[in-house]
């Protein structure tokens, strides 16, 4: 979401509450003050002050801003936002304090986080995992598809409230859960052992996670920031990228060991070199590949697995601020965001080339992305933050790579769902006001709306199971739960209670490779 | 500019959904998720928050207890403020949903 984010709306209450405080004098030292940053913001606001899943804080930022203004702002939080309420959490000189420091702090350089950081990072929790259960501890079925996992932010961010939460998708029955610290963000399930889950958090720790006894084994810190995560089709590797710093690095799958890092950097679409974020990685079930996007360089990088020292080809020019992408064809193409050229570029990944470039709405953001196969075409649908006017879904023809719609909803959009078995494709409407409590539902033949869900709270990230008979939804920000509909009467079935729900993932995924598809399209690329 | 008319203001955008006149569970519940809910959370505040529940309490304690922070015979610098502009109907609905609330 990173520079997406626009210049907020000010909170009248928090206005209202500025004008009953009292005043007080703020002593302390401003490296105390960098120390609470870090450890109560940096993980939405970016270890950098320069933006993350929230805005950039720094005296470039905030110049001018009136300190009350902003002081009541992090005492009451913002509604209907990820800011949480931080009054009783910090005292009134610290809340002044950190926003006196956040004024005279630039954003700073890049800080770094190099492979040694990385190794002393690792951390054991199981050293002998041959003393772990060779089954399932809890109810599931044989195959081990039908769970969920869930990322629980925590209202915070962090603390208690944050955990992975996996569920059972046939009963609706939380059935682990596993406390990460910071804010889960992203979960990965190996596609080569069920037993392995990977969880990465907003301050870039992956988890290694035994599902069958439902805790984590491992961990290490792979950076400061960055949600980008993929694991490659043998399960024998993960490939995590950062916003903070601009680097990303391959980790044995197995033992989470850090074996190479790559710096982040190069010519981006206007000729400029540029030190990139990391956007979108992904592991592909056609070749021992993962392709990882370069969000400011707008490069895709392409690296092969089974050569050594993992070689890089780079496709240039793909796009200004590349962001998230779905696979299609077996593996074999990549459809990806592109920002501020509101496109999706379509990339050959096997001939490592550019295919073609479509439209995408307004500022595409595709989540997982979805594709349906409907009357004989395959149909691949987009999602866009549509800060513009324009709020539209659209639809491509993968196999043409042209566009055959572009659907109008009600909203910027965040991710699309779908299922083989399922009608309808989800979208979650993510604009600013009572229309973020909803989830619309296109329907796949006519393409049209059919349906609008109040979910409540900020209702974002729909899934449906892997078997396709449940859309589970979460009721993020004080929703707090994850609301369950059945995926044909829309009808609501549970409710599962937890903080601050963001990221649902279905183990579904690794069977059929991009939501929407029948896991025939996975074979075929084997 | 007074006090007041801030949260008049608050209230009229983040609480419009509606005009009270019986209690309403479904208005206390929109009001409730847009304002409340930020610190206490719907069923529960978070588990590192510092703030009463008040999902699954006695509705009467509710209205009782929110009343006295309007009229101030119960100081909280934060809830006079929030409670200043809440109306009976308001309060009658918000109260009867967080009290229909399972913690
Ligand atoms: C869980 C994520 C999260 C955490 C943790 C967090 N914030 Fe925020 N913060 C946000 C979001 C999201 C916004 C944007 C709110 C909006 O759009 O109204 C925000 C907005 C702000 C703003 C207003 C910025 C502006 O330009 O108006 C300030 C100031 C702020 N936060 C300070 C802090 C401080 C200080 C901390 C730590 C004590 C903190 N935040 C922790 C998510 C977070
Ligand atoms: C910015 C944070 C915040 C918001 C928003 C907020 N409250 Fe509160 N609330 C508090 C705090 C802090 C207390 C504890 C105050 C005290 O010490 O009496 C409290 C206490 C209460 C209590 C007393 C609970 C008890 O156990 O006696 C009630 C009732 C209450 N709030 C209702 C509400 C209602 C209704 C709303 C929405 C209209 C609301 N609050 C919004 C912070 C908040």
């Amino acid at each position: 979401m990173k520079n997406t984010i626009k210049m907020l709306n000010k909170s009248l209450l928090a206005s209202s509450i500025a004008m009953l405080l009292s005043s007080g004098m703020a002593l302390a030292k401003s490296d105390d003050f960098h120390k609470l940053y870090q450890d109560n913001c940096a993980s939405c606001h970016g270890s950098d002050h320069g933006g993350y899943l929230a805005p950039a804080l720094n005296s470039a930022t905030l110049k001018g801003r009136s300190p009350t203004a902003l002081r009541t702002i992090v005492m009451a939080g913002s509604f209907d936002t990820l800011m949480p309420p931080f009054y009783g959490r910090l005292d009134d000189d610290e809340i002044r304090g950190v926003i006196k420091h956040l004024q005279e702090t630039p954003k700073q350089p890049n800080p770094a986080w190099t492979i040694d950081d990385m190794k002393k990072s690792l951390k054991v929790y199981v050293k002998d995992e041959s003393t772990l259960p060779t089954k399932p501890t809890f109810q599931i079925d044989d195959k081990f598809e039908n769970l969920i996992g869930v990322a629980a932010r925590g209202k915070y961010g962090r603390g208690e409230g944050s955990k992975a939460i996996f569920i059972n998708s046939s009963t609706h029955q939380k059935v682990g859960e596993v406390p990460t610290g910071t804010a889960a963000h992203i979960i990965d399930f190996n596609p080569a052992n069920p037993r392995w889950a990977y969880v990465k958090t907003d301050t870039a720790e992956i988890f290694k996670v035994d599902l069958y006894s439902m805790q984590a084994v491992r961990s290490i810190k792979t950076g400061w920031n960055g949600p980008g995560m993929g694991v490659s089709r043998d399960g024998k590797y993960i490939m995590a990228g950062s916003f903070v710093p601009h680097n990303a690095v391959i980790l044995n799958a197995d033992t989470l060991e850090p074996l190479k890092t790559f710096e982040l950097e190069g010519i981006d679409p206007d000729g400029k070199h540029v030190s990139s974020d990391s956007g979108m990685i992904i592991g592909t079930p056609y070749a021992d590949i993962f392709a990882i996007a370069l969000e400011n360089a707008g490069q895709v990088w392409v690296i092969d697995l089974n050569k050594e020292g993992f070689p890089v080809t780079r496709i240039e020019k793909v796009g200004r601020h590349l962001h998230d992408a779905f696979l299609t064809h077996g593996g074999k193409k990549l459809m990806i965001a592109s920002y501020d050229d509101s496109i999706v570029a379509a990339i050959d990944l096997e001939k490592r080339e550019i295919i073609k470039k479509l439209e995408a709405g307004c500022v595409p953001h595709v989540g997982g992305g979805s594709a349906v196969k409907v009357d004989g075409r395959t149909l691949g649908f987009g999602t866009n933050f549509g800060d513009c006017d324009k709020t539209v879904v659209s639809v491509w023809d993968l196999d043409k790579m042209e566009v055959v719609k572009q659907v109008p909803v009600s909203g910027g959009t965040e991710s699309p769902a779908a299922h083989a078995n399922a009608p309808y494709v989800a979208v979650d409407i993510i604009s600013k006001d009572r229309r973020a409590r909803t989830v619309q539902l296109i329907d796949k033949k006519t393409l049209e709306v059919a349906r609008t869900l109040d979910v409540g709270g900020h209702a974002y990230f729909p899934e449906y199971s892997a078997d396709g008979k449940f859309l589970y939804i979460s009721a993020g920000y004080n929703g707090d739960e994850v609301v369950v509909y059945d995926s044909n009467t829309l009808q609501k079935v549970a409710s599962v209670p937890m903080e601050s729900p963001a990221g649902i993932f279905s183990r579904g995924r690794v069977k059929y490779m991009t939501r929407g598809l029948s896991p025939d399209e996975m074979e075929q690329s084997k | 500019m007074k006090m007041t008319h801030f949260i008049v203001s608050l209230l009229a955008g983040l609480m419009a959904t509606g005009s009270a006149q019986a209690t309403s569970l479904y208005v206390g519940q929109a009001k409730a998720g847009a304002v409340c809910a930020q610190c206490h959370g719907i069923r529960m505040p978070s588990a590192d928050a510092p703030f009463p529940p008040l999902g699954g309490r006695d509705p009467e304690y509710l209205k009782t207890a929110i009343k006295q922070y309007r009229d101030k015979t119960r100081k909280s610098d934060i809830m006079n403020a929030i409670a200043g502009s809440l109306t009976d109907a308001e309060i009658n609905d918000i109260a009867a949903y967080y009290g229909s609330v399972k913690p």
